[in-house]
């Protein structure tokens, strides 16, 4: 009798008897909390980070590009985020590229803006009709960030010219002999921008008495002619990658230069 | 708490439940316990401690002189406030000390009468622990960086030793002298580790940023090699082949039940594999901060429900949730680079050893008695000036005897 209501009884993890107390007993949160416990809207922040980017600085050319790692910032739990992630790629609505300057720093593109902007590029041109058949037949249904010769030829069916063609439009970047990363047409100008306003922003963190700036402060602060961004597009950006320490204080939230 | 009492008692829960709930609640509660003290005898930093599994009551300690300190942890007097007293050392007047710094220390799974420490100076020493004189020295190549007795085997007694050669060596016991060498790796071996599931199955780390598993009995080389990407081409740059890290690989851990591998890098992660398919589980702990150039001593927690992570990066200590990923708590209370941590399952304890030749004790924060004991003990203990938890005080003999 008593084993039948055993297993009715629904079980409660241990941990969350730790999580509540924790939380009634914890130290007080100083500041704005940004984020809010439960389950988390990885795409509503998607949506919020990708309002960041800048569209008039690329003339409109570019589809708007958020990093993988500002999402950690917003975000705590990051293999969370690391699976709502690759759910989305799986359904064919969220890509992801290698960008080429960091081995970790993956841009995500909403597949709907990158296929728009592509095809609006390519409009007029003679490339046209190869990149609307390598957007259809490969990006829809694979999630890899690249691709090798022997897979390009074989599963997709492309020939070489093709696969020269795709590269010349910018789809295709050269990897190595025989295999290609995904890519942005004409995100170079985007990768460039995007350092140097990093090392801009992050400077400027450490040129600060102590290293350190509250975040609010920081936010204010009036750009120089190297930072093309929006400066919480950038802040998003160092906090996720751990270059600066995010401390909960009372005037706010401190952003804290880490020397490594 | 008391939900899980009262399950225990109406036999709704496994006594297990109740006992994981517990020893959880402690780790959480790890704090710098000003009663707990530990001798201060290594007048240089502290590279390596263990605690003996059988009782879980003697502590090794090697440091960066070459000296070699015993002690005692059990708390005896009755007293909250206790330091661990160092029993023996084997100091810089010993004769058969190490020349060089000690890198690993161990004791002999099976009772504390034997323990086996390595050295920078080439050496690996089997040592008595009532003489304190080596019983076996092995003699390498190398710099010793890292060594492992198997804590569950019964077949062997093999010695798993990595050092600046790429080839692990196994020294036997029984017969004194190096009788297999593993090859595969192509620079330097900077950690072992026997799988606590098998006893046959050794995992090694190196410089070459791979991660290895081997099983010994196999002539052919190892049994697999882990990957980062899981093998998805895609993710790697195409002359990175199968590496566990972009880095050198200097920390190797499994976790209690020898399912699950714990490997730390100097590319600043740290990643959980699947032991029996080599999977990365792709748990993102984010940057632990790693500059070791020799091998890093991390430790996972026993009997807690979900296991924690204790990893030192820097001058603290990082508390990680081993399966979510996240960062519970940062332990501050060293004053150098800390390199070494050994948690005591029995007592939820950690003990941390480091650069500023100390070694905490991290101790979970006992529950504060209740108002009505507060008041009682004031009027009975005119006398005693310590508060001692009611459980430990003497009820029963009484005064004429």
């Amino acid at each position: 009798m008593l084993q039948r209501i055993g297993m009715n009884r629904k079980r409660a993890l241990i941990l969350d008897t730790f999580n509540t107390k924790k939380r009634k007993n914890g130290t007080e949160k100083f500041g704005t909390v940004s984020e809010g416990d439960g389950p988390a809207d990885i795409r509503s922040t998607l949506e919020y980070l990708m309002t960041l980017f800048p569209r008039k600085v690329f003339n409109d050319a570019l589809p708007q590009i958020v990093l993988k790692h500002q999402l950690y910032s917003i975000h705590n739990d990051k293999t969370m985020v690391d699976r709502e992630l690759n759910k989305l790629r799986e359904q064919g609505e969220l890509l992801m590229f290698q960008l080429g300057f960091d081995a970790d720093a993956f841009g995500l593109v909403f597949a709907s803006d990158y296929k728009a902007k592509v095809l609006a590029e390519q409009e007029g041109r003679d490339t046209q009709g190869t990149v609307q058949k390598f957007l259809d037949k490969v990006v829809a249904f694979c999630t890899e960030l690249s691709f090798s010769k022997d897979k390009m030829l074989r599963e997709f069916l492309f020939t070489d010219s093709e696969i020269t063609q795709l590269v010349k439009s910018g789809v295709l970047t050269v990897r190595d002999a025989g295999s290609w990363w995904l890519s942005i047409p004409n995100s170079g100008k985007f990768t460039k921008y995007f350092i140097q306003g990093r090392k801009a922003v992050l400077n400027m963190v450490k040129k600060s008495k102590y290293g350190e700036v509250l975040k609010a402060d920081l936010e204010e602060r009036r750009t120089t002619a190297h930072v093309k961004f929006h400066m919480k597009y950038h802040i998003h950006d160092i906090v996720g990658a751990e270059l600066v320490e995010s401390i909960q204080t009372t005037s706010g939230i401190l952003l804290r230069f880490v020397d490594s | 708490m008391l939900g899980f009492l009262t399950a225990r008692q109406a036999g709704l829960d496994d006594p297990l439940r109740l006992r994981r709930a517990e020893s959880t609640r402690r780790v959480l509660s790890l704090k710098l316990n000003p009663d707990r003290d530990v001798d201060r005898i290594h007048g240089n930093g502290i590279n390596t401690i263990d605690i003996d599994v059988i009782e879980g009551r003697y502590m090794l300690s090697g440091g960066a002189d070459g000296v070699i300190v015993i002690y005692d942890l059990e708390n005896y007097s009755g007293k909250p406030e206790y330091t661990c007293k160092a029993i023996c050392t084997v100091g810089r007047s010993n004769r058969h000390v190490h020349k060089f710094s000690v890198e690993t220390v161990q004791w002999y799974p099976y009772d504390t009468g034997m323990f086996v420490s390595s050295s920078f100076d080439k050496t690996m020493k089997v040592w008595d622990t009532d003489t304190l004189k080596p019983a076996e020295v092995f003699e390498f190549e190398g710099n010793v960086y890292s060594h492992h007795l198997s804590p569950i085997a019964r077949k062997h007694s093999l010695i798993a030793v990595g050092t600046k050669n790429p080839k692990i060596q196994l020294c036997d016991m029984k017969s004194g002298s190096c009788i297999q060498v593993l090859q595969g790796h192509r620079a330097e071996v900077l950690s072992v580790r026997w799988s606590p599931r098998y006893e046959y199955i050794l995992a090694s780390a190196s410089a070459d940023s791979k991660v290895r598993l081997w099983d010994v009995r196999r002539a052919a080389g190892s049994l697999f090699t882990l990957d980062q990407h899981n093998g998805d081409k895609s993710k790697a740059s195409s002359e990175a082949v199968n590496t566990a890290h972009n880095g050198r690989v200097n920390g190797l851990c499994f976790t209690g039940d020898g399912l699950y591998l714990l490997t730390t890098g100097t590319d600043d992660r740290m990643r959980l594999w699947n032991s029996a398919t080599g999977e990365n589980t792709l748990v993102n702990y984010g940057k632990v901060c790693n500059e070791s150039r020799k091998r890093l001593q991390f430790t996972v927690s026993r009997g807690c429900s979900p296991e924690f992570v204790f990893v030192p990066c820097g001058s603290s200590v990082a508390v990680y949730g081993l399966h979510t990923g996240e960062l519970v708590t940062m332990l501050r209370g060293h004053y150098n680079n800390v390199d070494c941590c050994e948690f005591h399952p029995d007592y939820q304890e950690l003990y941390t050893g480091g650069k500023d030749c100390n070694i905490l004790a991290w101790v979970p924060v006992l529950r504060p008695s209740d108002v009505e004991e507060e008041s009682d003990g004031a009027n009975k203990g005119a006398a005693g000036q310590t508060s001692v938890n009611p459980a430990f005080q003497d009820a029963w003999s009484s005064d004429e005897d």
